[in-house]
């Protein structure tokens, strides 16, 4: 909300740091406006003449009257103009707000003696199209500050819980709490003795539980019409705008008070008007010029026909303040935050009333504010109010008291204020201390009475003032509601108390980890696994598109998404990494090797577990090198490269799935963890293939092992013999290191494939060339050349027998 | 009068220190020490000396050869090393390396480490909650009223089956508590999402990082040390903090935390990072409800709780202008941070 500083100040007294003071105080500023002119030698001129510039096209020459007597010449390059406007002329010796100081001179040989200014040369706002053309009233001569007094705009955030600050007096209260300074005029006293009578059950309320009093005053032959220039830089200040006086004075006393009212034209009224719940379906015609179709939770004001208000929220069209408007009915009633909030937003209707009733008013300022505008219509609009008013419902009663322990504060805290100082605050926030009960006030000891009752009364007396000291009963203020328990009284006491004067403290507790750390822990690994393999982390959105090209099948939906983009809960992490691919892509990027590490929720009811994805595209080498001399594309083999640095010892299998040219299962041990392959070039639009593979990474993290153990180191050397050989095309790789390894022969170290050729020659003979390199070790002894050799032959014999292999020597 | 053998070395490691290459010296080696050098044939003349001779020729002999072969190794080591330094000379030492693909993580995940193990020197404990929930531990279990603004489906998402996606990682306050009874300390990284339209300092989906220390006697002193040593880790000793009231409703006292520093982008500005608060006696109570006990009596325990956005954090700390960019994972971005 806006607050003008000015308007503040007719309530109390603003310190200089006031921005810091209630943002410190939990009051945030968000931005501060300086308004108005504060520069002098600028006045208020009326153009007399003016004719083109002998030597510029896009100047004129006026003659402009000052007051002064003496007309003055002014050079003007603005059009917006014509004779008889009144403009602000900076007079020689001006210095404007940006800077410029006027001085007689000549513009293109003609004299200028000074200059006529626009807004933005003024200060004021950004408007620089022309001059700002001065209201037909304002006085030739006049000061231009006295047109435009200074003023300071506050843009405050109110937090929702804090609906008494949404006014002026309301601020100014909290200032006055905070500085100490008292709250000065007595604009938000009902006047004493002078009050209206109010005739009670007169407004008949159905739905007491929305709306718990309704008050309506007649006002009789109001003058409608604009409203007097102070009501209208007022409201418009903190930028409302001006319709007429009725309508603005309602608006000011919402501003000043926080109270909401509203004027109906009493004569399209059709007799006595009562608070009820629409009915289903019910039409309204808005003050905002639309239609709404109520339901049967929304509060409404109506009359005997018709509805005529939305209960807290807006006005009806039909029965609204007009120029032909002679006598109104002015409404002030307490809504309950609940209705008002549910009917605002069931309709998307919020309104200035709203926002301050969804919030809570102070049940004590609504008769306050009802009678202000009263008092504001008498003497703007020359109104004859009734003498009652006509009420329904109750007030409700003042919160329930609060007690408050000062050792308990202290404790949350963490510091120690003394219980005087806690009193000091709370007094100054309108709570009011409560007597315990069963204690007589402390001064009833007078004089006279026996010296020894009198030592005993006293040792009594400061027992019950210690036990005061401990704790008291706090009485909240009407406008308080949102104090409710003791913690809530302990935040006004650090508010006004200042946070900064608490100093930190370095409490700490040893804590057992949990399987949340150990499973960080192991995220913290398996990414680090994969950046040592040289791949690059990706975070995308856990929320996908509606349709998203691949890996998205049955994800569970959101009931009311606000983006296309954001739709869906991501069954998988491809579709997200897909998406990273063509942007990079598209950015021209040659090479891309990414994995993401996180959250995927499995359909159908978006079961959470943690997928680790891998994406591989493009070329092997981000860079061609000058010592390679050839740069190949990444294929499946890296991609069980980079998840063999995940998790070793994975096995793969043929699978088939849509989305998946190329697909295979992921195995460890005797578990599927996930999926791999090679992307459909139809789910992709990237060009060049596409590698993905996707884990399950809980069930890895089952697997994972805390801590490595420790295996001897071997201390007889190895023996290595090749075997070349070549086979049919369609024996595997797995295959041929089955044949190898079974039966098993103990020497028998590892295998290594080192050498594969299935071109030219062999191609067409449907045969493939490859060789393994073999390593055998005993582990107790060395070998020797024999033993070797005997079972080297071995394993070359039933390569032969089991494969057809053709050995090469 | 010196003796032969002692004319002989010296002849020899003349030749050798002259010996202008390695076939000269080579040459030299045959002459002196090969099967018939002058060296060697004394080996044969020493059969020929009297008892008394032969253990002081044989002496100066292996001193004379000794001698010979090491002049003779030294030269061969001067050639070699010099023929070595060389044939590297000609190597164009500006060429560029060979190139070492690093991979890197991702800025987030970066702050998150950072942050986590800062919490970790402070002995928080990690906690994890899912991002799918039930309006009961993400508003009614943290005294957000069933009328609250933050529950409508304007500014949350919610799914078909009528959970939701969590507005905040305070959720998992909630389930430690209702696992456990206190001490509690515990900080809980995690997704969070918001029906807020996507701009440059707002995402559908956010990363926070929860925490909440519930024990005897704890206080805003307490929570002011806590977050005040964080920032300090986290953007160095010379940052200032202030801790602003604010509202929310499962805190009271509740506390925004800012942070100003002259490293930082913004400079000389307040920034806000944090939002804390000591845990209101109302989410204790909805706890011990849900627990059936009194585990957190309101009276015996007291606590604070903070939710730290780490995007802001990572777009502060990174001097990161636009938090789009953390989802859009361009390698030019990422590598940035490698």
């Amino acid at each position: 909300m806006k607050f003008s500083v000015n308007w503040l100040r007719e309530f109390v007294d603003l310190p200089d740091d006031i921005a810091d003071l209630l943002t410190m105080a939990g009051v945030e500023i968000e931005r501060i406006e300086e308004r108005g002119a504060k520069i002098d030698n600028v006045v208020v001129a009326q153009i007399t003449a003016s004719s083109q510039h002998p030597n510029a096209d896009r100047l004129s020459v006026c003659e402009v009257d000052d007051g002064s007597g003496t007309k003055r010449q002014i050079v003007c390059g603005a059009k917006n103009y014509k004779v008889g406007d009144k403009v602000p002329l900076a007079l020689p010796g001006a210095k404007l707000p940006n800077g410029l100081e006027i001085k007689k001179s000549k513009l293109r040989g003609v004299e200028s003696e000074g200059m006529l200014c626009s807004p933005i040369e003024l200060g004021f706002g950004e408007d620089a199209s022309g001059l700002l053309i001065l209201s037909p009233d304002a006085k030739i001569g006049a000061p231009i500050v006295d047109l435009f007094p200074a003023d300071t705009i506050l843009d405050v955030e109110i937090t929702p819980n804090r609906g008494d600050l949404l006014s002026h007096y309301g601020l100014a209260r909290e200032i006055s709490a905070l500085t100490g300074k008292k709250i000065v005029g007595q604009a938000h006293r009902l006047p004493a003795g002078d009050a209206p009578a109010l005739q009670k059950k007169a407004i008949k309320i159905a739905a007491p539980n929305e709306c718990p009093f309704f008050s309506a005053r007649k006002i009789d032959n109001v003058k409608i019409g604009p409203s007097p220039a102070w009501l209208r830089a007022k409201i418009e200040s903190v930028g409302i705008r001006s319709i007429n006086n009725i309508v603005d004075i309602s608006n000011f006393v919402m501003l000043e008070f926080g109270q909401p009212t509203h004027a109906f034209d009493a004569d399209k009224l059709k007799g006595a008007l009562n608070v009820r719940m629409a009915r289903d379906g019910e039409k309204f015609l808005a003050l905002d010029g639309k239609t709404y179709s109520l339901k049967s939770n929304n509060l409404v004001i109506a009359d005997q026909e018709r509805v005529v208000g939305i209960g807290g929220v807006m006005g009806g069209e039909e029965t609204g303040v007009t120029e032909s408007t002679t006598n109104v009915i002015l409404e002030a009633a307490y809504f309950l935050p609940a209705s008002v909030r549910r009917t605002a937003r069931n309709l998307n209707l919020p309104s200035d009333a709203s926002y301050r009733f969804e919030r809570g008013v102070d049940p004590g300022m609504v008769l306050r504010a009802s009678e202000r505008a009263t008092e504001l219509m008498r003497e703007i609009a020359n109104a004859k109010p009734a003498k009652e008013i006509q009420t329904g419902g109750e007030l409700p009663a003042n919160p329930p008291d609060v007690s408050f322990d000062y050792e308990k504060s202290d404790k949350l805290l963490g510091v120690t204020i003394e219980p005087k100082r806690v009193d000091e605050i709370l007094i100054r926030f309108g709570l009011t201390k409560r007597k315990l009960d069963g204690l007589k006030p402390s001064s009833s000891t007078g004089e006279g009475r026996l010296k020894k009752e009198g030592r005993r009364l006293k040792a009594v007396e400061s027992n019950e003032r210690e036990s005061i000291e401990r704790s008291a009963r706090w009485g909240v203020p009407s406008h308080r509601r949102d104090l409710q328990r003791d913690v809530d009284l302990i935040e006004e006491v650090v508010r006004a108390y200042g946070v900064g004067n608490i100093s930190g403290s370095d409490r700490s507790r040893f804590t057992p980890s949990s399987d949340a750390d150990r499973e960080y822990n192991w995220e913290a690994q398996l990414r680090s696994r994969l950046v040592a393999a040289g791949l690059l982390e990706a975070r995308t959105s856990k929320l996908i598109p509606r349709n998203a090209p691949a890996f998205s099948d049955n994800a569970v939906t959101l009931k009311n998404p606000l983006s296309e983009d954001h739709v869906a809960l991501r069954p998988s992490l491809i579709s997200g990494l897909l998406d990273v691919l063509e942007r990079n892509v598209r950015a021209g990027a040659e090479k891309l090797s990414i994995f993401e590490l996180g959250r995927a929720f499995i359909p159908p009811d978006a079961k959470e577990e943690r997928h680790l994805a891998i994406l591989l595209w493009g070329n092997a080498s981000a860079q061609s090198d000058w010592r390679t001399q050839t740069n190949r594309r990444l294929d499946l083999f890296d991609l069980k490269g980079a998840l063999d640095a995940v998790v070793p010892q994975l096995s793969f299998r043929k699978w088939s799935y849509p989305d998946l040219a190329l697909a295979v299962e992921v195995w460890s041990g005797d578990r599927k963890i996930g999926f791999g392959g090679q992307v459909a070039s139809t789910r992709s639009t990237t060009t060049g293939p596409v590698f993905v593979a996707e884990l399950h990474a809980d069930l890895l993290l089952d697997a994972h092992e805390v801590a490595k153990k420790f295996r001897e180191l071997d201390r007889f050397p190895s023996v290595t013999r090749d075997v070349a050989m070549i086979v049919p095309e369609k024996v595997s790789h797995e295959e041929i290191v089955r044949v190898i390894e079974n039966p098993k022969t103990p020497l028998l170290e590892s295998v290594a494939l080192f050498d594969l050729f299935s071109g030219g020659e062999f191609a067409s003979a449907e045969k493939k060339s490859l060789a393994y390199r073999l390593t055998y070790r005993e582990r107790s002894r060395t070998l020797t050349h024999e033993e070797v050799n005997a079972a080297h032959a071995k394993i070359r014999e039933r390569l032969r027998e089991q494969l057809g292999a053709e050995l090469r020597e | 009068m010196s003796h032969p053998l002692e004319q002989l070395r010296d002849d020899a490691l003349r030749e050798i220190d002259s010996a202008p290459n390695e076939q000269a010296l080579e040459a030299a080696r045959v002459k002196f020490l090969g099967k018939s050098g002058s060296i060697s044939s004394w080996g044969e003349q020493m059969k020929s000396l009297s008892k008394e001779e032969k253990p002081i020729v044989g002496k100066l002999l292996n001193e004379v050869r000794t001698a010979v072969t090491n002049a003779i190794d030294a030269r061969g080591e001067t050639f070699r090393s010099q023929k070595e330094t060389e044939s590297l000379a000609k190597i164009d030492i500006s060429l560029p390396g060979t190139p070492n693909e690093r991979g890197s993580l991702h800025p987030l995940t970066q702050m998150l480490d950072r942050s986590i193990a800062i919490f970790r020197r402070m002995g928080f404990a990690l906690a994890d909650g899912p991002d799918v929930e039930d309006e009961w531990h993400c508003f009614d279990a943290l005294n957000t009223p069933p009328d609250h603004p933050a529950r409508n489906e304007a500014d949350t998402f919610y799914l078909p089956d009528g959970r939701l996606l969590r507005t905040h990682t305070s959720t998992v306050q909630i389930r430690t508590m209702t696992a456990a009874p206190p001490p509690i300390r515990v900080i809980a990284p995690g997704a969070a999402y918001r029906r807020d339209e996507v701009d440059a300092t707002h995402g559908a989906q956010f990363h926070q990082i929860e925490g909440l220390y519930v024990d005897r006697n704890v206080s805003v002193a307490d929570l002011k040390g806590t977050m005040e040593y964080l920032m300090h880790e986290l953007f160095g000793a010379e940052t200032q903090v202030r801790f602003r009231p604010h509202y929310f409703p499962f805190t009271e006292p509740s506390l925004e935390i800012d942070v100003k520093s002259k490293a930082l982008k913004g400079g000389e500005q307040w920034i806000e990072v944090c939002g804390s608060g000591m845990v209101h006696p109302a989410v204790f109570e909805q706890v011990n409800k849900a627990r059936g006990d009194d585990a957190y009596d309101p009276n015996e325990w007291t606590g604070f709780a903070f939710g730290l956005g780490m995007d802001r954090l990572a777009m502060i700390l990174f001097g990161v202008p636009d938090i789009r960019l953390f989802a859009q994972n361009d390698l030019r971005f990422l590598r940035q941070f490698a």
